[in-house]
């Protein structure tokens, strides 16, 4: 373990001597996965025929391709093509499509760096994610941050949440250059917010019958997002697309927690801010925009004020309790702490959990 | 019956100790102007001046080497403005022995959490800041050192400086 690590630093926050050995866990699982890298290298590899035959025994022997690559350096991971075999602590991946964004805005953009891909020993298919640091300057509200891609943060929550049945599972790997790959177990499901649109014939019917289980839904992985700052780490990237539900097991599953962002104030603040934005979504059954008021309920919009609207995105309703006068007092309470009007605003999770342990939805 | 001036009974901390809490920005530097002119003509205080740098995680970073870049970088900054402040208070009138410098790199939730803790364990009977001044939104997302100060420090009196 590097000194540099011990030299006195203190980690204080309601975990404790804990927090204090996940920070250096992070360190620890890198040195890990470095020495299975190292460990793997001297194993003897595969030969171009016994790829071939791993190929067909999942494609077919119609399907193996001619000629492809056997990659085990994945830093320009644009080299990966379609068909390439990636071999990773002596476990040949073959090389399916790339992945595509699911955000709004940037939907269908291809991540390059994330692929399909098949585990020949095992015959199953996986999610590849190579490295790539990317640094953005996010803008949420008129605010600057940086953010940057970290596959360090991401190996380290995959090893902290190994077994947690609300994340996604997988293992980070070292390729032959020191790249951390994450190989990730493919998920079968749909997003929460593909899940939760317009299923019912109104909001009122949908209010009633779907929300109370979402809420539970909802409670459960804010739950999970307390789990990880116990232990000192954070998601980084909350949105209503990175919940998944796994069509095998029914678990909702957090994904994609690679990024990260360092604002001195407050570590954790960015990631109540995306769980307070799928509240408000799942409370509306979608977001309640003053564009759709306009088209449909155009006599609410005149009840509407400032202090009601999302306190960042300021074309959506926070205060939803005006629109659909059922939100109960309690429920509507919380989404308060979300809108322009507030003076309070949540700090963690355990603050905005005993409030929703507050939420009962009756007829 | 004579004053002890070391002691600060109000707040029941055994002397008459202010911590100012600071970091490189122009509120900083008022907050400790504002010591210096309230506080630098009397006998029996003393005070702290910290400076938190608050690290992020290990993952943030690419490699060690870019980590150990990042916080030499702070440490230098930091160095430069404590001696800045320290020469502030000195020319106010504290004596040297009554001033101390700290600059701690930590890893915590936030920065608040650093000097609320800090506080404690010095037994500090003052806590002086300087507000940024951010936005609601700022707020909402990020929190606010000065406030969070405010709410959660225990047996001390907080002063903001704006």
């Amino acid at each position: 373990m590097s000194p540099f690590f011990l030299s006195g630093r203190v980690w204080i926050g309601s975990g404790g001597p804990v927090q204090a050995c996940i920070v250096l866990g992070a360190e620890l699982c890198y040195k890990n996965i470095m020495e299975k890298q190292a460990k793997a290298g001297t194993e003897p590899a595969y030969s171009f025929r016994e790829l071939q035959e791993m190929i067909a025994a999942y494609l077919g022997p119609d399907n193996v391709p001619g000629r492809f690559k056997v990659i085990t350096d994945t830093t320009d991971f644009f080299r990966v093509d379609y068909n390439d075999v990636v071999l990773l602590e002596n476990v040949p991946y073959l090389m399916r499509n790339y992945t595509r964004e699911g955000r709004f805005g940037l939907d269908d953009e291809p991540k390059y760096w994330v692929r399909k891909a098949i585990d020949l020993k095992k015959s199953k298919p996986m999610i590849i994610k190579l490295v790539f640091h990317e640094e953005i300057d996010a803008r949420v509200g008129g605010m600057v941050f940086k953010c940057v891609r970290s596959p360090r943060k991401e190996a380290a929550i995959l090893e902290l949440a190994a077994g947690h049945k609300n994340f996604m599972q997988g293992r980070a790997v070292a390729d032959k250059a020191g790249n951390i790959v994450r190989v990730l177990d493919f998920i079968q499901g749909k997003r929460l917010d593909e899940l939760v649109h317009r299923q019912a014939a109104s909001h009122e019917q949908y209010f009633y019958e779907q929300l109370p289980g979402y809420l539970a839904v909802y409670a459960e992985m804010t739950e999970a997002i307390q789990f990880l700052h116990d232990h000192g780490q954070k998601h980084g990237d909350i949105r209503r697309d990175h919940i998944l539900q796994d069509r095998n097991t029914g678990d909702y599953r957090w994904i994609d927690f690679d990024y990260d962002y360092h604002h001195p104030a407050s570590m954790f603040g960015y990631d109540l801010f995306g769980l307070g934005n799928i509240l408000i979504f799942l409370v509306g059954g979608g977001d309640i925009t003053v564009q759709r008021l306009q088209a449909d309920e155009p006599a609410l919009l005149e009840k509407i004020t400032p202090a009601d609207m999302n306190i960042i995105f300021r074309n959506r309703v926070a205060n939803i309790q005006k629109v659909y006068p059922y939100v109960p007092d309690a429920l509507n309470y919380v989404l308060l702490h979300f809108s322009n009007g507030a003076n309070l605003y949540y700090e963690n999770t355990r603050q905005l959990l005993m409030d929703l342990a507050d939420v009962r939805i009756k007829r | 019956m004579a004053i002890d001036h070391t002691k600060c009974d109000i707040t029941g901390m055994v002397e008459r100790h202010i911590m100012i809490a600071v970091d490189s920005s122009d509120n900083s530097r008022r907050a400790v102007l504002f010591v210096g002119d309230f506080f630098g003509c009397y006998e029996g205080f003393r005070v702290t001046l910290l400076h938190v740098i608050l690290e992020p995680e290990a993952t943030y970073f690419r490699t060690g080497d870019e980590r150990q870049q990042w916080l030499a970088a702070q440490l230098e900054e930091a160095g430069r403005v404590m001696e800045e402040y320290r020469h502030i208070l000195v020319d106010a009138g504290f004596t040297e022995e009554r001033i101390t410098v700290r600059i701690e790199p930590m890893q915590a939730p936030s920065v608040a959490d650093c000097i609320i803790r800090e506080q404690e364990e010095m037994k500090c009977c003052t806590i002086v800041i300087g507000r940024r001044g951010i936005s609601k939104k700022e707020e909402f997302i990020f929190g606010s050192t000065s406030s969070r100060i405010i709410h959660e420090a225990k047996k001390c009196a907080v002063l903001v400086i704006e």
